[in-house]
């Protein structure tokens, strides 16, 4: 009878996996680390699905194609997915260049995209308000901006002593530099007359700018010490991982140890939390490892991980990732189906717990209906480790204030 | 009369392609036409002796330009081809009298910066180019029909080759052979130097220019980092390197060749293709100093 019982399993088995898959085709950087992770994360999210039986009776095919973080490539990704693979979704993303080259042809074919990459407002605006077959996770620039000053909002009441209403904008002199410090200027003048976020925190802004050492550049003394001079409560500087630890050494060397010292680059240096002077800076971000201690779900990717990889997952594009197949997964299963209206209705229905730190919960943005995550993180540099300061639901630490200066190390 | 048979029956092939391949090998071809007309427009510069590396920079004007005539102006979108390549053309008009006093890398230099000046404009004057966001239209070219944008890409790219072609079998060839290999000897013969340059520079700069329009119109975007790219500039110098300099099938063939390689390497080895193909580079430039098609060439003759 045993026996009997064992062949029957497998044969059930066996006859689910006989079964076409459903194939979910990704197109991500891969020669890049952020894209590599991610790719790993989602063969991790696959090979866990199909561990437990597939979906639908049916097992799961990730397709991964590398778009080189050029447009022309990741377009073309596209249609070899649609054309070639016959993937039933898409997946993926990174940069919002790349992106604005897919959506043309995303919206010939239409077919249900959950999309991780591609913060420019410019990509909504392209995507269109009619696209309900989209559906976007990252949050879009404007929402990452909006959800630091509601974060420092909440600090501020949370830490009575806390103050930000000086801020000083350090900014590289290129895109990235300019587009922040233009984004905090509009904001500013909302502030001013009442409105924005900003509003009731920021009561003056100053702005100087730099030359990145990743474009050549590196001696911040000059805008440095305008910015001891004006002796803001917040002094934030948006450039590169390049600029983080020479403008560290060089706030130093002047003696410049603002309340709050933020660095907003993309991405920090490898092994920055080694560095002794990181200790106390603030950083913005969607995810920091520390969330392992205080979610389960984020304890899980993170051993799984390494468990597979070898290696820790060192991008919030990773859990992202992760994030990206599970809450596809997890609308198809709702759904029973493979019908796009009933798969669209339940992405939109289902709240799913991802390590990225947060229920994942679509609602609409400016332009399109489909908004994933709207919030990025603070976090602080304390003792070499980053810790979550806020949403104060998922902090890992209480937040240093003010900046401890350099003595000593 | 086995030569032109075999051009017939390419062309044959090129346009009938959409009609039998997926939407992916249309796209890949597509692609590999926008970076061979770059490729040749780069070598037929090349051949007066000037090494240009303005190509990224025209590339990106004639992007812009397309981008701002339909969304500004409501110009029709193939208009806006023609658009991108005069703007790139009278540019090119305009800073020739000044940089095509230079020469060897004094030239090939400053066009480099050209490329990083034309940036730092389009990131700038926002209201026109839109800024770091950069611009987007609404609908592609032909509504994002692949076959239709295959076909208007092969049309452009059948165009440049003639050029290239009028370079090669008109007396532009002596004149700029003359040129590239002794200017005091050139300037003996009665060949204006200067007035030569300078036309080639545009033609190349508009074919640039035509080639950045297409290519904005088929992704229906512009974007500083994006558009002008070192890419459109590096590809299309590898391409002709790898293929062969100072002809028209040299960069054609550096073009198939590196363009299917690039795009079929990364199916067969996800991971770390981009140093095989790197290393193909490498190998062909060094070992092939004819590049393919001139290797073949040579093979073929002393048989």
């Amino acid at each position: 009878m045993k026996k009997l019982l064992v062949f029957l399993s497998l044969i059930f088995v066996l006859s689910a996996f006989a079964q076409k898959p459903i194939k979910i085709g990704a197109i991500l950087p891969l020669s890049d680390i952020t894209g590599r992770q991610a790719a790993n994360a989602m063969k991790l999210a696959v090979k866990e699905i199909n561990d437990a039986g597939g979906i639908l009776g049916r097992p799961v095919e990730l397709i991964i194609v590398d778009d080189e973080m050029k447009p022309e490539k990741g377009a073309a990704a596209v249609d070899k997915l649609a054309t070639v693979d016959k993937v039933d979704f898409f997946v993926g993303g990174m940069s919002s260049g790349v992106h604005l080259a897919q959506i043309p042809i995303l919206k010939k074919y239409k077919k249900i995209t959950v999309w991780i990459g591609a913060a420019s407002y410019k990509c909504e605006e392209a995507i269109g308000a009619d696209a309900d077959w989209y559906f976007h996770l990252h949050p879009w620039d404007y929402l990452q901006g909006e959800s630091y000053a509601i974060g420092w909002k909440a600090i501020v009441e949370r830490y009575p002593q806390v103050k930000i209403e000086k801020i000083f904008l350090a900014y590289e002199e290129g895109a990235f530099g300019t587009a922040s410090f233009k984004s905090y200027l509009d904001e500013f003048e909302l502030a001013k007359q009442g409105t924005g976020v900003w509003a009731g925190l920021m009561k003056d802004l100053k702005g100087a700018p730099f030359k990145s050492a990743a474009l050549g550049g590196g001696d911040y003394r000059a805008m440095l010490l305008q910015a001891k001079q004006y002796d803001p409560d917040l002094f934030i500087w948006a450039g590169y991982d390049a600029d983080a630890v020479p403008m560290l050494t060089q706030a130093k060397e002047i003696g410049f140890a603002p309340k709050l010292f933020v660095g907003a680059p993309p991405g920090w240096p490898a092994d920055f939390g080694k560095n002794p002077l990181s200790h106390g800076v603030v950083l913005y971000g969607m995810w920091a490892p520390a969330l392992k201690d205080v979610s389960p779900i984020a304890r899980h990717f993170w051993d799984a991980y390494i468990k597979e990889f070898n290696e820790e997952p060192a991008t919030y594009f990773a859990p992202l990732g992760y994030t990206n197949i599970y809450f596809l997964v997890e609308a198809i299963k709702k759904a029973g189906t493979l019908e796009d209206k009933a798969i669209i209705k339940a992405l939109r229905e289902i709240e799913y717990e991802s390590p990225v730190g947060g229920i994942l919960k679509i609602s609409p943005s400016r332009i399109i209906k489909n908004q994933g995550f709207r919030a990025q993180k603070i976090l602080q540099w304390q003792n070499g480790t980053q810790h979550v300061i806020w949403p104060f639901e998922y902090a890992t630490a209480q937040l240093i204030y003010p900046f401890p200066g350099w003595s000593g190390r | 009369m086995r030569k032109l048979s075999f051009i017939i029956g390419a062309v044959i092939f090129a346009v009938f392609l959409p009609t039998f391949a997926d939407m992916y090998l249309i796209h890949v071809a597509s692609s590999i036409m926008i970076f061979m007309c770059l490729a040749l427009s780069w070598d037929m510069m090349l051949r007066t002796g000037q090494l240009s590396f303005g190509t990224a920079g025209f590339f990106g004007l004639g992007a812009y330009a397309a981008i701002i005539a339909v969304d500004d102006f409501s110009v029709s979108p193939v208009m806006s081809i023609f658009i991108g390549a005069i703007f790139a053309a009278l540019i090119a008009l305009g800073l020739g009298v000044a940089v095509l006093r230079l020469r060897e890398m004094y030239f090939a230099i400053t066009t480099l910066a050209l490329t990083s000046v034309f940036m730092v404009l389009a990131r700038n004057l926002s209201n026109l180019t839109g800024g770091a966001a950069g611009k987007i239209l609404f609908h592609a070219i032909f509504d994002g029909d692949p076959k239709k944008i295959y076909w208007l890409i092969l049309s452009f790219a059948i165009v440049v080759i003639a050029l290239s072609e009028v370079f090669e079998r008109t007396r532009i060839k002596y004149a700029i052979s003359s040129i590239r290999n002794d200017e005091l000897v050139a300037k003996s013969c009665g060949i204006n130097i200067f007035k030569y340059l300078l036309f080639v520079f545009i033609i190349t700069s508009a074919i640039q220019g035509a080639a950045g329009a297409i290519y904005a119109q088929q992704y229906a975007f512009v974007e500083p980092e994006s558009t002008f790219s070192s890419n459109f500039l590096l590809l299309p110098v590898a391409m002709a390197l790898v293929g062969g300099i100072y002809s028209t099938p040299g960069p054609i063939v550096g073009a198939i060749v590196l363009g299917f390689a690039s795009e079929y390497l990364k199916l067969l080895m996800p991971y770390g293709h981009l140093i095989i193909y790197g290393i193909i580079i490498i190998l062909t430039i060094i070992f092939l100093r004819k590049g393919v098609y001139g290797t073949i060439l040579d093979k073929v003759r002393s048989k």
